[in-house]
């Protein structure tokens, strides 16, 4: 009896460590991940995709989720087109290969989605800015919101500076901006400055320059802009070319290197908030993960990049804390279950009620060399 | 009230630009009977090419500009003889011609993405008369100058061309009736290529011009100009050059004010509500006879 309950300890104590590092079996995992690298949203489309292959390479060359557990993305093209983006959701969910799902830039897409993956599939949204889009055990974000930067950026600016009146660019189709304006429009209002316009502009807007002399007529200390990224730089643009030399206030779509290639020195000084960048994050996972993009594809990563990239982390994640083979909907529980994104460039990516958030805000503007870095107030 | 002037001038640069590109569309339409959908692809194009030329070559503005227009131009001239004189030889009339020109423009659309690297691309400051000039305190933008003088001078060219000239009455014979014009002695090939060249020349123009002005060079900027330019064609009347000018301003300058004015949100609603009512009280258009089978 006693040779037999030692033997019992010791196996049930030999196999202890093995159930608890129980893990997904090897095998493939495949993510369908909707991507816009045509259209009107190919910019930041194209970001989004690179960064989301470079992590689904990375989980797989360092056996992040299993020993021989290969994560790929099953990539389908929507152009930003609400029913092509439908179209190919149906597909991965027919497609049993298929574990999880990331999308989507719109928030609009994204709300469409919404009921088309419930109790199907997991969605994790890797770029629409809406708040409130997650839905518990079926959709994430990983988008940073950028409201509280917003605001933040607008508190920080005014303080600084302490302009008498601001007037304010809005996308007048895209509520999450309208939103995003709204907010900071009230952080403004409580410092006693006044709103001397807001005017309003379409993301299929092209021509800025009777927006720019309408805000320019209103003579503004200041200028705020919470519009999409066309209508952003060409805004900045054509106040410039016509002479406004007051504070402009951008928003986080100025980041990416493509918009100073696209806008050059009128971006220069022109404050905006901005949740990643290879020059302003210099955490050890950051500056790797900054390595490893560059080597890739010979170019910089940007916030969207990013994004893409803890999209498909937070799924690994999920699936390897699974000490069985992973399904979409064991995979949905797991995913509810996260706090935080372990592997992140943010320096912080805490997750709650399936949205993502990102602690602390840089507040950055382009210099004269094309370099960003931390805004400082010039009166 | 200055900024009242200060708004019809920017309608009036903006319009410029709608007006050159309808002269373009206009000619294809009255002379080759084609409603082209691929048109817009042509300022495209003809503005990549000058950006390329102006970024990569170091090209000088006047040779920029002179790219875009040249590209724009030999654009036309290939998708015509590539996709519309097969048809012409079938009578396939004016829907088999539009069916195909949307083939033509989704795969330039795409060709165009491509080009750009699915980019918004912009003429780097400096590689274009960038300057201000000022009367009294009313500031005029030299681009905004330059794009209005052009539409002049081409609106009088075009227009000179038509009226007056041996090809211009070439191409309206053709226009109103081939198989007549034939009989009478003209080369039906000759200004069908020359036609289709003209366009594309002067819709490369607004594509440069447009591009510049807009900070957009991208596959999305000749999609644009697509329907402002048919609407400029269609009030101006489609048998006269000088009324697609004349409504491109138009349009442009009641896009702007009703933006200032009335709802930035609403403006292309209003402007083509402007639009629908001004063709209600006067069918033919500003100039001439419009007909929507063929001038």
């Amino acid at each position: 009896m006693g040779k037999r309950f030692a033997w019992l300890m010791s196996s049930a104590l030999g196999c202890a460590p093995l159930v608890a590092a129980a893990a997904p079996p090897a095998g493939d995992y495949k993510i369908g991940f909707i991507t816009d690298s045509t259209g009107p949203l190919a910019a930041a489309g194209l970001s989004y995709r690179r960064g989301a292959e470079l992590a689904a390479d990375e989980v797989t060359e360092t056996n992040y989720i299993a020993p021989n557990a290969k994560l790929s993305l099953e990539v389908k093209e929507a152009a930003g087109d609400p029913a092509r983006s439908i179209q190919d959701m149906n597909q991965f969910i027919a497609d049993r290969r298929i574990l999880a799902t990331s999308c989507c830039i719109l928030s609009a897409i994204v709300n469409s989605l919404k009921p088309v993956v419930a109790g199907k599939i997991p969605l994790v949204v890797y770029g629409a800015t809406a708040p409130g889009l997650p839905e518990l055990p079926w959709v994430y974000s990983v988008t940073a919101l950028p409201g509280p930067k917003d605001t933040e950026t607008a508190a920080t600016v005014v303080k600084a500076l302490q302009p008498k009146t601001v007037t304010y660019f809005v996308s007048a189709d895209n509520d999450a901006f309208k939103a995003r304006m709204a907010a900071a429009e009230k952080v403004v209002t409580g410092t006693g400055a006044k709103t001397s316009g807001v005017i309003s502009v379409l993301g299929t807007d092209t021509d800025f320059t009777g927006p720019a002399t309408q805000a320019m007529g209103t003579n503004p200390d200041a200028i705020m802009i919470y519009t999409t990224q066309t209508p952003c730089a060409g805004i900045i643009a054509a106040l410039r070319a016509r002479g406004y030399k007051g504070t402009i206030v951008g928003n986080d779509v100025l980041a990416p290197a493509a918009m100073w290639k696209k806008v050059g020195a009128p971006l220069v000084g022109v404050p905006f908030p901005l949740s990643f960048s290879p020059e302003v994050n210099r955490s050890p996972e950051a500056q790797a993960f900054s390595s490893a993009y560059q080597k890739k594809y010979s170019a910089d990563p940007d916030l969207y990049s990013a994004q893409g990239y803890e999209a498909v982390w937070l799924i690994a994640q999920a699936a390897k804390s699974l000490n069985e083979r992973p399904t979409r909907e064991n995979l949905a529980q797991a995913l509810a279950n996260q706090t935080k994104v372990d592997h992140n460039v943010y320096g912080g990516l805490n997750v709650t009620n399936g949205q993502a958030e990102v602690t602390g805000v840089n507040i950055v503007n382009w210099t004269e060399s094309g370099t960003l870095a931390q805004w400082r107030a010039s009166k | 009230m200055q900024l009242l002037i200060e708004q019809i001038i920017n309608g009036c640069a903006l319009g410029a630009v709608y007006g050159l590109f309808a002269i373009g569309f206009g000619l294809v339409f009255s002379t080759l009977g084609i409603l082209n959908a691929a048109h817009g692809t042509y300022a495209t194009f003809a503005a990549i090419a000058a950006y390329y030329g102006s970024t990569a070559l170091g090209l000088p503005f006047a040779l920029t500009v002179l790219t875009g227009v040249l590209s724009g131009a030999v654009l036309a001239l290939v998708v015509d003889q590539l996709a519309f004189q097969p048809l012409r030889g079938r009578g396939s009339g004016m829907i088999g011609a539009l069916i195909t020109s949307i083939a033509c423009w989704m795969v330039l659309d795409s060709l165009a993405g491509s080009a750009t690297e699915q980019q918004s691309l912009s003429f780097p400051v400096g590689t274009y008369p960038g300057a201000i000039w000022y009367v009294g305190s009313v500031p005029l933008p030299e681009m905004q100058i330059l794009a209005i003088g052009l539409l002049l001078a081409v609106t009088v060219g075009v227009h000179w061309l038509l009226a007056h000239s041996r090809l211009g009455a070439a191409m309206r014979a053709v226009g109103w009736n081939q198989a007549a014009a034939q009989i009478a002695g003209v080369n039906p090939r000759v200004v069908i290529v020359a036609t289709a060249a003209l366009a594309g020349a002067t819709s490369g123009l607004a594509g440069v011009l447009g591009g510049i002005s807009t900070n957009n060079v991208s596959a999305s900027l000749g999609e644009g100009m697509l329907l402002k330019g048919f609407a400029a064609v269609v009030v101006g009347g489609f048998s006269d050059v000088r009324g697609a000018a004349v409504a491109g301003v138009g349009l442009g300058v009641a896009e702007v004010l009703s933006a200032q004015y009335i709802s930035s949100s609403m403006r292309d609603a209003i402007t083509y509500g402007l639009l629908l009512g001004f063709l209600v009280l006067r069918p033919r258009g500003l100039f001439g006879a419009a007909s929507f089978v063929r001038a």
